[in-house]
């Protein structure tokens, strides 16, 4: 019995071990710049004084090991360093900006399930029936469309061309929800759609497997109707890659964010990661790449304990 | 370039029972695109910068086959420009995860336990991190050069090569002929070369097809987002993007390129399905 635990402890090792490379990598961004940071930022009448403090607010006067383990020691005291461009803290930076990013990525998971989840079941009910086939073919299409091609097109399709949705820009849910709501549509479904094309294709492909089972088997010759069966007995054991599928979606989503947010002018996490590397705002850029390594850490665990609820075989090493 | 427009609908409509007319019309298409990106910037009066100031924003018509954008520049030029763009990002990016993912794969496959376990760790570091964000910050440190974007999206699929490499040579091990090589004392590095590498070789080329579509959209989306060449050297995120304040007036300056750009990624992606595809691959595997 110890040993799924201490599998999940290697685990957990593990992850300790990739967030700090990734810490190092991002401390040692500063010294990848050709010539100095601090003239760079300073302008070439800086003097010494000022360039020895701009070197060690960025801690280029230590090694980067030394400088990594400062900074995570101020990082788990909340302090995650001070903008290059505008003097503010980074931490009330990114606690103003994940909230954001995190709902346009629910709502694009969101998206992606009322989409995929409906049409599998019934792709998988009757494989290679008429659903299955313009479902099939769709979302191969469908995969083909970039995410920033996708979203262009939505915005000439409803902004541009229907004037049915704002094209561009942001109002917080405790301002307006409706307005919130209205403006959250499009980059969610740029977001989401093309997601719900492969989870489509994923979760219809595991169902067929599922609904080949003994247990299924049992249950439809015992008159189980087709929504019940399809409801009750198959989804839950088939959902599983999707929910691997979403757990890497955390990882991945940073850099879908960033396009979208920047496409429809999203106040999140994604612009604040593209005008930083823009600006050359050190601070921001490392507080960007370690919270979010830190997020697909988490997400990669969350996705492994989950695992373990829908399937208990796992947990007892049956798997 | 009137072929273009046929060819552009025909991808669309094939259905996946008849295969053979559905290939022909993906390979048809990648190699217009690949020939035009090829031979006609070798043409006279061939110069994707060139303003016609008399003609800003003309709509797709005689002269100027898919419209001129703001500048009065001609947008297949453009396009045609930028598919040499895309393609040499997306050429460099499959020989970096190629080359990469083909020896770490062989070496995880084959050595197996610490080995395979220390380069299971290392791509798992590299899935770990926002790829388009790290791009971003090269390219913003470095400069954008078609170099530097390339090998950057190239190492990114080195994880993903060295899948799909590491999970054939580990089924391989299991195989007669492998086993049989090793008993006779086959030298190792020679059982690599005449039993392994064959059999390795067909899974990494069709996942070369994936690859390709991957490094295309990274760099279109690079370029979209400001972090790709620079404009007005022309790249098909850079032309989409350059069309995105004119989407009322001129749409065909962002839609014109951007309909190249998926019906390519849709061609490749149909070609790398099908060489996937399990009655293919009986065939493949006699």
């Amino acid at each position: 019995m110890t040993s799924p635990f201490l599998g999940f402890a290697a685990r957990a090792g593990r992850a300790a071990a990739v967030l700090l490379l990734v810490a190092v990598t991002a401390l040692a961004l500063p010294h990848l710049m050709p010539g100095s940071p601090a003239v760079a930022a300073l302008g070439v009448t800086a003097t010494p004084e000022q360039i020895t403090a701009f070197e060690a607010g960025l801690g280029l006067d230590r090694n980067v090991l030394a400088a990594t383990f400062d900074w995570i020691g101020a990082a788990l005291h909340g302090d995650l360093g001070h903008s290059l461009a505008n003097g503010a803290a980074v931490t009330t930076e990114l606690a103003n900006r994940i909230p954001v990013t995190l709902e346009l990525f629910v709502a694009a998971q969101l998206v992606a399930l009322a989409v995929a989840v409906p049409v599998a079941l019934v792709s998988a009910w009757r494989p290679g029936g008429v659903v299955d086939r313009i479902a099939t073919a769709g979302a191969f299409l469908w995969l083909a469309v970039p995410g920033f091609v996708l979203g262009l097109l939505l915005i000439w399709l409803t902004a541009v061309q229907l004037r049915l949705l704002p094209a561009t820009g942001w109002v917080p849910f405790t301002e307006d929800p409706v307005e919130n709501l209205r403006h959250l549509l499009l980059p969610a479904l740029t977001l989401g759609l093309p997601e719900a094309a492969v989870f489509t294709r994923t979760l219809r492909g595991q169902l067929l497997d599922t609904l080949d089972q003994t247990h299924v088997a049992a249950a439809r010759s015992r008159g189980m109707g087709a929504a019940r069966l399809l409801l009750r007995r198959a989804l839950r054991p088939s959902s599983l890659p999707l929910v691997t599928l979403i757990g890497i979606g955390i990882g991945t989503s940073l850099g879908g964010s960033v396009l979208v947010e920047s496409l429809f002018a999203v106040p999140g996490v994604g612009t604040l990661a593209s005008g930083a590397i823009n600006g050359r705002d050190f601070p921001v850029i490392q507080a960007v790449m370690v919270v979010s390594a830190v997020g697909v850490v988490l997400a990669t665990l969350a996705v492994d304990l989950l695992y373990r609820t829908l399937d208990p075989r796992i947990a007892h090493g049956h798997r | 370039m009137a072929t273009v427009e046929t060819t552009a609908a025909r991808p669309a409509r094939t259905a996946r029972r008849r295969p053979p007319a559905g290939v022909l019309a993906a390979v048809t298409w990648l190699a217009v695109v690949l020939l035009a990106a090829l031979l006609l910037p070798l043409l006279p009066g061939f110069d994707p910068l060139h303003g016609d100031f008399s003609a800003p924003s003309a709509p797709p018509g005689p002269g100027h086959w898919l419209g001129t954008d703001a500048g009065g520049r001609d947008v297949l030029q453009r396009t045609v420009a930028g598919a040499r763009a895309s393609f040499a990002v997306a050429g460099l990016t499959v020989a970096v995860g190629l080359l990469g993912g083909g020896v770490l794969g062989l070496a995880a496959g084959w050595f197996r336990g610490p080995v395979d376990k220390a380069i299971g760790f290392a791509t798992d570091l590299l899935m770990s991190v926002p790829t388009l964000i790290l791009v971003m910050i090269a390219v913003s440190l470095r400069g954008p050069s078609l170099t530097v974007i390339g090998a950057l999206i190239g190492l990114f699929t080195v994880p993903a090569f060295t899948r799909v490499v590491r999970a054939v040579v580990l089924a391989l091990g299991e195989r007669g002929f492998v086993q049989a090589a090793r008993m006779i004392g086959t030298a190792p590095l020679r059982i690599l070369r005449r039993e392994v590498v064959p059999h390795v070789a067909p899974a990494a080329l069709t996942f070369a097809f994936t690859a390709t579509t991957v490094a295309i959209v990274a760099e279109g989306s690079l370029s979209f987002l400001g972090f790709g060449l620079r404009p007005p050297q022309p790249s098909w995120g850079g032309i989409i993007a350059e069309g995105r304040t004119t989407l009322g007036s001129a749409p065909w300056i962002s839609l014109a390129p951007a309909a190249v750009l998926c019906l390519t990624v849709l061609a490749l992606n149909y070609l790398g399905e099908h060489l996937r595809s399990p009655s293919r691959k009986a065939t493949v595997n006699r």
